[in-house]
C-alpha cells in the first residue's frame, strides 16, 4: 500500500490547489473563467498513467490488497467521469461540490477499511459530514468545503501512511 | 494458567492452510437473496412510479417507502448469513465495507438532494397550480430528475463487486448502470424511471438469480460429498 499513497498525495494536492485557487479567483478576484484551474487534473491523469505503467513493470507480486485497491479506484475513476458528465448537463455553476465530496468520502472510507488504516476511515466519514454541510452554504464557499474534505480525507491520511511505512520499512 | 504455544510441524501447517482455504472457499458462495430482493424492490418502485405518472393516478402511500421497509429483511439476512459463515474471508470483509459505504452514500445523497433543491419546492408547487389539468407533465417529485446520480451510485459497488469477485454478471450490471446514468442525463423523467428499472434488473436481480442458482448447485454437491 505504501506505493499507492503517492496517488492519494498527488490527487489530493491537485484537487486541494484547484479548489482553493478557484475560490480565490471567483470570490476574491471575481475572475470569470475561474473554472479553468480544473485543467490541473490533466497533470494528475498523466501522472497516474505514467506511475501505473511504471508499477506494472516493476511489481513482482500483486497482493490481494493491491488488486482490491485497483478495482476500487478503477470504479471511482469511472464514477468521477460519469459524475462530470451529469454535472456538465446540470450546470457547473450549480451545487456540484456536495456530490464530489460524497464520492471522495466513499473512496477513502472503503480504502481505509481495506487496509485497516483509521485516518483514512475517519477522513472518509468527515468528508461525508462536509458533503452534507456544504449544502447549507453558497456555491463559492462549497469550494472551501471541497478543499477541507480533500485535506482531511486524502492529504493528511496519505502523509500519515507514508510516515508509517517509513517507520516500518526505513 | 499460561497456555503453552504448540509449534506446528510442516505437514500440520500445510494441513491447517488447506483447511482454512477450503473453509474460506465454502463461505464465498453467496445465497444471492439480498441482491434479488433489492433488484426486485427497486424495479417495482420505478415501474409503479412510472405507471403513476403515465396513467395519472396516485397510490395512497409513497411507493419508495418499500425501500425503507426492505432494510428490515436485509438486516435479518445479514445476521443469518453471518451466523452461517464459517470463516470470514478477505472478500467478505471487503464487500461488507463496500456495501456499507454505498448504503451510507445513498442515504446522504437523498439528504443532499433534499437540501439543495429545498428552495425549488414552492416553485414546483406554483408550477403545478398553474398547469392544472396537465397532470402527466407536472405530477412528479423533483427528486426523480436526479436519477442519473442514483444510477451512478448503483453502478459503483456493483462494478467493484463484480471485478473483485470475478463475477461477470455483476461487472456488466455495474457498467449498465453507468451507461443508463449517462442516457438518463438527456432523457425525460419517464425514460429515467424505465432506465432505473432496467439497471436494477441487470445489476442486481439477474446476477442475484444466477448467484442463487450457483448456490443451490453448490449445496447439492456439498450434500453429496457429506453422504
Amino acid at each position: 500500500m505504501s506505493d499507492n499513497s503517492i496517488y492519494f498525495l498527488v490527487w489530493g494536492w491537485i484537487t486541494f490547489i484547484a479548489c482553493a485557487s478557484q475560490f480565490m479567483l471567483k470570490h476574491i478576484y471575481d475572475y470569470e473563467k475561474h473554472y479553468l484551474v480544473w485543467l490541473l487534473t490533466v497533470v494528475g491523469i498523466a501522472f497516474s498513467i505514467y506511475q501505473g505503467r511504471k508499477q506494472e513493470k516493476t511489481i513482482k507480486v500483486r497482493t490481494y490488497v493491491d488488486e482490491s485497491m485497483k478495482h476500487l479506484w478503477g470504479g471511482m475513476g469511472i464514477s468521477f467521469f460519469v459524475l462530470s458528465m451529469i454535472l456538465t448537463r446540470l450546470g457547473w455553476g450549480t451545487a456540484i461540490f456536495p456530490f464530489f465530496i460524497l464520492l471522495y468520502g466513499l473512496g477513502t472510507f472503503v480504502s481505509g477499511c481495506i487496509i485497516r488504516f483509521r485516518p483514512l476511515i475517519i477522513g472518509g466519514i468527515i468528508a461525508w459530514v462536509l458533503a452534507v454541510g456544504s449544502t447549507f452554504v453558497s456555491y463559492d464557499f462549497q469550494m472551501l468545503f471541497g478543499a477541507a474534505a480533500i485535506l482531511i480525507s486524502y492529504i493528511i491520511p496519505a502523509h500519515l501512511l507514508r510516515n508509517r511505512t517509513k517507520i516500518v520499512h526505513p | 494458567m499460561e497456555a503453552e504455544e504448540k509449534k506446528l510441524s510442516e505437514k500440520e501447517s500445510l494441513d491447517l492452510i488447506a483447511t482454512m482455504i477450503n473453509k474460506a472457499k465454502d463461505s464465498f458462495h453467496d445465497t444471492g437473496i439480498g441482491v434479488i430482493m433489492w433488484g426486485t424492490i427497486v424495479t417495482i418502485c420505478s415501474l409503479v412510479r412510472l405507471s403513476e405518472i403515465h396513467f395519472g393516478f396516485r397510490l395512497p402511500f409513497d411507493i419508495y417507502l418499500l425501500t425503507l421497509a426492505a432494510i428490515i429483511p436485509q438486516v435479518f439476512f445479514t445476521i443469518k448469513e453471518k451466523k452461517e459463515r464459517k470463516v470470514k474471508s478477505y472478500d467478505d470483509v471487503y464487500m461488507d465495507y463496500l456495501w456499507l459505504g454505498f448504503g451510507i452514500c445513498i442515504f446522504l445523497l437523498i439528504l443532499i438532494i433534499n437540501n439543495i433543491y429545498a428552495d425549488l419546492g414552492p416553485l414546483i408547487g406554483d408550477y403545478k397550480e398553474l398547469s392544472k389539468g396537465r397532470i402527466d407533465k407536472t405530477d412528479f417529485q423533483f427528486s426523480e430528475f436526479v436519477s442519473p446520480l442514483f444510477l451512478l451510485l448503483y453502478g459503483f459497488p456493483t462494478f467493484v463487486t463484480g471485478a473483485a469477485c470475478k463475477f461477470k454478471p455483476m461487472l456488466w450490471g455495474g457498467i449498465c448502470c453507468w451507461v443508463c446514468s449517462v442516457i438518463a442525463i438527456y432523457s425525460p423523467v419517464k425514460v429515467d424511471l424505465l432506465l432505473t428499472a432496467a439497471s436494477a434488473t441487470t445489476a442486481w436481480l439477474i446476477p442475484g438469480i444466477l448467484m442463487e442458482k450457483e448456490y443451490r448447485i453448490y449445496k447439492k454437491e456439498q450434500a453429496l460429498v457429506n453422504v
